[in-house]
């Protein structure tokens, strides 16, 4: 039984029949790094949002299953995704706007405590000095009594990390968490998320754009592009041999200034099909279809009719 | 003579206690027709010293030769700004939004080259062509383009003065993934027809290993390192650039070096120490760091390193 | 979390990929079947309605119209009818008549006063925010000297300084609402000018008057025209307001605060139509600008 599992999520906006994301599956195990990786408007933080409960106000969860540990979070009658309560925690990609700026750090760290592990003022305030210190703030004690705007970025996000695990969460989510942080800063916060997991067993769902952090720090990936699962597997099977059509260009794309013929449109949320039918140099008639996630290999998926066919044996003339 | 000439550049914004000294001695050369990489991460000073070119801020002491005239006090003249333009990072925000491209583009030529109507017309054409754009674009804004194509215009508007230099501040970074390869072809091209140097800054060693011909390494105001592009990636000489690049995550899932990870962060640059300002980061610290501040020194052909604990390579005949 | 902001083009429009855009939202919203206008902002389209009303009014009511100066004493006072559809006052005159030649009066002086107040006040705001300094610092302090004063009374003030004539009026009523102006388009300009393509205008050879002008203040005038709708709206009632006190326009002018101060007296008597449509036709006024006003500045969730 995974740590994490979600399975048919699809979300859209309330009054529209347009989806923005559609049947996307992903899983985290205990001790694992998932990352979640799609270009911007791929609907990858829409994901984290909508298994965190947290989706904006007129968009909607249209169907879909969030199991966590094995117990279902998702209300099925009303659409609504309960309160995980420290369970799944979330980290976000600008530190500095997601503590509150009128409140000492270590006050929003131990009031977190005080709410999800009803501790009392002073046990929770040994406790966020703890925390602090855990994910390697020198002078945690110090630092506590510090607010945002008077810490770097970096120590910003280690703080944001300190609330999140504050809860010793199942699993936590890691929006874009070094983005907007400097390169050596983000070496440091890679290394101190490998050492949590390592200690702590937490599930991380990683969530980039990048492909380089993707390959630093994950176990396993998805690929997502227009709300769609595109591809999936280990890391290792899908960065040696990628399968999916949109896959092989996003790499392609980064890894040489190949000129890739295709034209530089957005998403074009009207398709019924495959989402990356209208960019595909491998489209085909039957990419009208929604394409079903299938085995191309252990522990590898691709939702793409090229594989489809080829594994029920069917003529396709795609071998891009 | 290289068509521009840095020397002693230093810009130190405030005064008394508070002073922040952004750009502290830099001494830099750029070649016609070549591409300089300024790397460096936030805080090092490479944004001040390209806004210091294009006159957008006023140094506090050094010179600056362009094509054999100094031009102290000068950067910010018609004449000047004719020849040195930038490209900045936000492409959709560098852009007026309320202005058509043929606005945008007209007004450098204007303003700066004095051109009649004809002129405009059909410079502005050629530039579209250049930028890879077509005639279609002259009538829309900013917000009916992708941010690719915002960024191109933004090219175009340096352009189409036809000047010698162009600064580009963090060009890409704002920019998906897929889209900056080709954007960076773009620039590529248009070096190769019309000659033009750049001075290309960013945090994004990928990104600048693509263009670069030669890079200089940035650090709390100072330059710590220069190189031909290749030696700088193969073989680095200063410990923080040995950081630096160990800490940017690959693709390249069999090149698992092991990580240098740099403890604590960037001091802030108004409460720096004396003697070296990466004292209190660097591996290979010792006694002379502390007292002396290093200086850049030539350690073979086109290289030049600021630590004490680089050797000079071993001269291997007399320099020609 | 709110998507707010010009939304791009309709369905069938380019695409644009908003960089560093993590929500699908804003693409997929121009491609969303949207709600007509009617529906998602029912009092804009109320209070747009009711100001056309007004216009046509005041554009060709007077020509329509009787005299609103006519005096018939021997029909004084009478209730309304097929004649006078408003009836008539103590001397004789017809109320709709009288009324009709104030829309154009009083809808004309609102517009002329926001219109008038947004124009000065913005251009002192942009040069306030734009240049800084001691420019700023003296500017600011007259707009807080100002402000310090409720605008009634402070168009009161002046109107008593520089006499009633509707001219006059207009001119103090106006100096009362520049400062909304000020602090608005200065708030927005301290915002822009730190944004890229003020640079970028400087490197295409703009000098600082261009950009603040050329540049910044086009951008920066959205809030005003907001504010402007509902200035109007708050302009007519401080007129009429100054007139029903005797220290604004002054009768025979037909003018509905005018109208409202000689009718206020009939009501005791019972001849409630000399003060009541007039009356009424200030509120409707009012509340149709301050419906445009409140929808346009209103936030759109999807």
């Amino acid at each position: 039984m995974s740590l994490l599992d979600v399975t048919g999520l699809t979300v859209g906006i309330r009054h529209s029949p347009l989806d923005i994301l559609r049947d996307v599956e992903f899983s985290v195990e205990r001790g694992e790094v998932v990352g979640l990786v799609g270009e911007s408007g791929s609907g990858k933080t829409m994901a984290s949002l909508a298994i965190m409960g947290l989706l904006p106000p007129g968009i909607e969860l249209r169907s879909g299953s969030v199991r966590i540990d094995g117990t279902e979070y998702v209300d099925q009658e009303s659409g609504r995704v309960r309160r995980t309560a420290g369970q799944m925690t979330m980290i976000f990609q600008h530190p500095r706007a997601a503590l509150n700026p009128t409140m000492r750090v270590g006050r929003q760290i131990s009031r977190v405590l005080e709410l999800n592990q009803d501790l009392h003022r002073g046990a929770a305030r040994e406790e966020a000095i703890g925390m602090l210190a855990r994910v390697g703030i020198p002078g945690a004690a110090r630092v506590a009594r510090a607010f945002p705007h008077q810490l770097s970025g970096g120590m910003c996000q280690r703080v944001m990390i300190a609330m999140a695990l504050a809860c010793k969460p199942e699993v936590l989510i890691a929006d874009e968490p070094t983005t907007a942080l400097d390169v050596t800063i983000q070496a440091q916060i890679f290394d101190l998320i490998n050492e949590l997991v390592d200690e702590t067993g937490t599930g991380v769902l990683f969530i980039t754009h990048d492909l380089g952090a993707i390959a630093e720090m994950c176990d396993r990936v998805t690929v997502l592009y227009g709300g769609q699962v595109m591809e999936q597997g280990s890391l290792r099977a899908l960065f040696t041999e990628p399968r999916h059509p949109y896959t092989r260009f996003l790499f392609e794309a980064v890894e040489r200034e190949v000129d890739l013929r295709v034209e530089e449109r957005g998403v074009n949320f009207a398709l019924t099909g495959c989402r990356f039918g209208h960019r595909c140099p491998s489209a085909h008639p039957a990419c009208v279809e929604f394409p079903p996630l299938v085995e191309v290999g252990p522990d590898h998926r691709s939702a793409c009719f090229l594989h489809a066919e080829a594994a029920t044996g069917g003529v396709v003339d795609g071998s891009a | 003579m290289a068509l521009l000439e840095i020397r002693g550049l230093y810009k130190t914004f405030g005064h008394g206690h508070g002073a922040v000294p952004a750009v502290r001695g830099v001494d830099l050369d750029l070649e016609r027709g070549e591409t300089v990489g300024l790397v460096g991460e936030s805080g090092c000073g490479k944004t001040t010293l390209g806004r210091i070119l294009v006159g957008l801020t006023t140094p506090t002491d050094g010179k600056i030769v362009f094509d054999g005239e100094p031009l102290d006090g000068r950067l910010s003249r018609p004449e000047v700004r004719r020849r040195i333009q930038m490209v900045f990072q936000h492409p959709a925000q560098s852009l007026n939004r309320r202005m058509k491209v043929s606005t945008t583009l007209a007004e450098p030529l204007h303003l700066l080259a004095k051109a009649d109507d004809e002129t405009i017309k059909d410079r502005i054409d050629e530039t579209l062509r250049l930028v890879g754009l077509d005639a279609g674009f002259l009538d829309r804004r900013p917000r009916q383009m992708s941010g690719g194509q915002q960024q191109r215009i933004a090219i175009a508007r340096a352009l189409v003065p036809d000047p010698d230099i162009v600064v580009l501040d963090e060009p890409t970074s704002s920019l998906d993934q897929s889209v900056r390869g080709r954007i960076i072809a773009l620039l590529r091209s248009i070096q190769e027809q019309r000659d033009v140097s750049y001075l290309f800054i960013s945090h994004d060693l990928s990104t600048v290993r693509r263009i670069a011909d030669r890079v200089a390494v940035m650090y709390l105001g100072r330059i710590v390192e220069e190189a031909p592009t290749e030696q700088i990636f193969e073989d680095p000489r200063h410990p923080y650039t040995k950081a630096l690049l160990s800490a940017v995550p690959t693709m390249d899932l069999d090149d698992r070096k092991q990580r240098i990870i740099l403890p604590g962060e960037t001091p802030s640059p108004s409460e720096l120490p004396g003697g070296c300002s990466f004292q209190d980061r660097c591996p290979l610290v010792h006694d002379r760091c502390r007292r002396e501040q290093p200086q850049l020194e030539t350690v073979a052909a086109g290289r030049r390193v600021e630590c004490f604990a680089v050797a000079p390579d071993a001269p291997q005949r007399p320099a020609g | 979390m709110s998507m707010t902001g010009p939304l791009p083009g309709g369905p069938g429009a380019e695409n644009p990929h908003e960089p560093g855009d993590d929500f699908a939202v804003t693409e997929l919203s121009a491609q969303a079947v949207r709600l007509p206008l009617w529906r998602r902002k029912p009092l804009l389209i109320v209070g747009a309605v009711i100001l056309a009303a007004y216009v046509v009014l005041a554009i060709v009511g007077p020509f329509v119209v009787d005299d609103p100066r006519a005096t018939d004493p021997a029909n004084f006072l009478q209730s309304p009818s097929a004649d006078n559809l408003f009836g008539t006052d103590k001397f004789g005159r017809d109320v709709f008549a009288r009324a009709v030649h104030a829309t154009r009066l009083d809808i004309s002086v609102g517009l002329i006063i926001a219109v008038s107040a947004m124009i000065l006040g913005s251009v002192i705001g942009v040069v306030s925010g734009y240049f800084g300094g001691w420019v700023d610092e003296t500017l600011m302090r007259f707009t807080d000297i100002i402000l310090a004063f409720p605008g009634f009374v402070l168009a009161l003030v002046l109107v008593a300084a520089i006499g009633n004539s509707t001219l006059n009026v207009t001119i103090a009523v106006t100096v009362a609402y520049i400062p909304y102006f000020i602090r608005l388009t200065r708030a927005q300009v301290l915002a822009e000018r730190e944004l890229e393509y003020v640079d970028g205008a400087r490197l295409a050879g703009n000098g600082p008057w261009r950009i603040a002008f050329r540049h910044v203040m086009p951008n920066s005038l959205g809030p005003s025209f907001v504010q402007a709708t509902l200035v109007a709206g708050w302009a007519i009632l401080t007129v009429a307001g100054l007139a029903f006190l005797g220290v604004g326009i002054r009768p025979p002018t037909a003018e509905w605060g005018v109208m409202v101060a000689e009718g206020a007296p009939d009501i005791i008597t019972g001849q409630w139509w000399t003060a009541l449509f007039p009356g009424g036709m200030i509120v409707l006024a009012a509340m149709a600008f301050q419906f445009i006003g409140d929808e346009l500045g209103a936030e759109e969730f999807v």
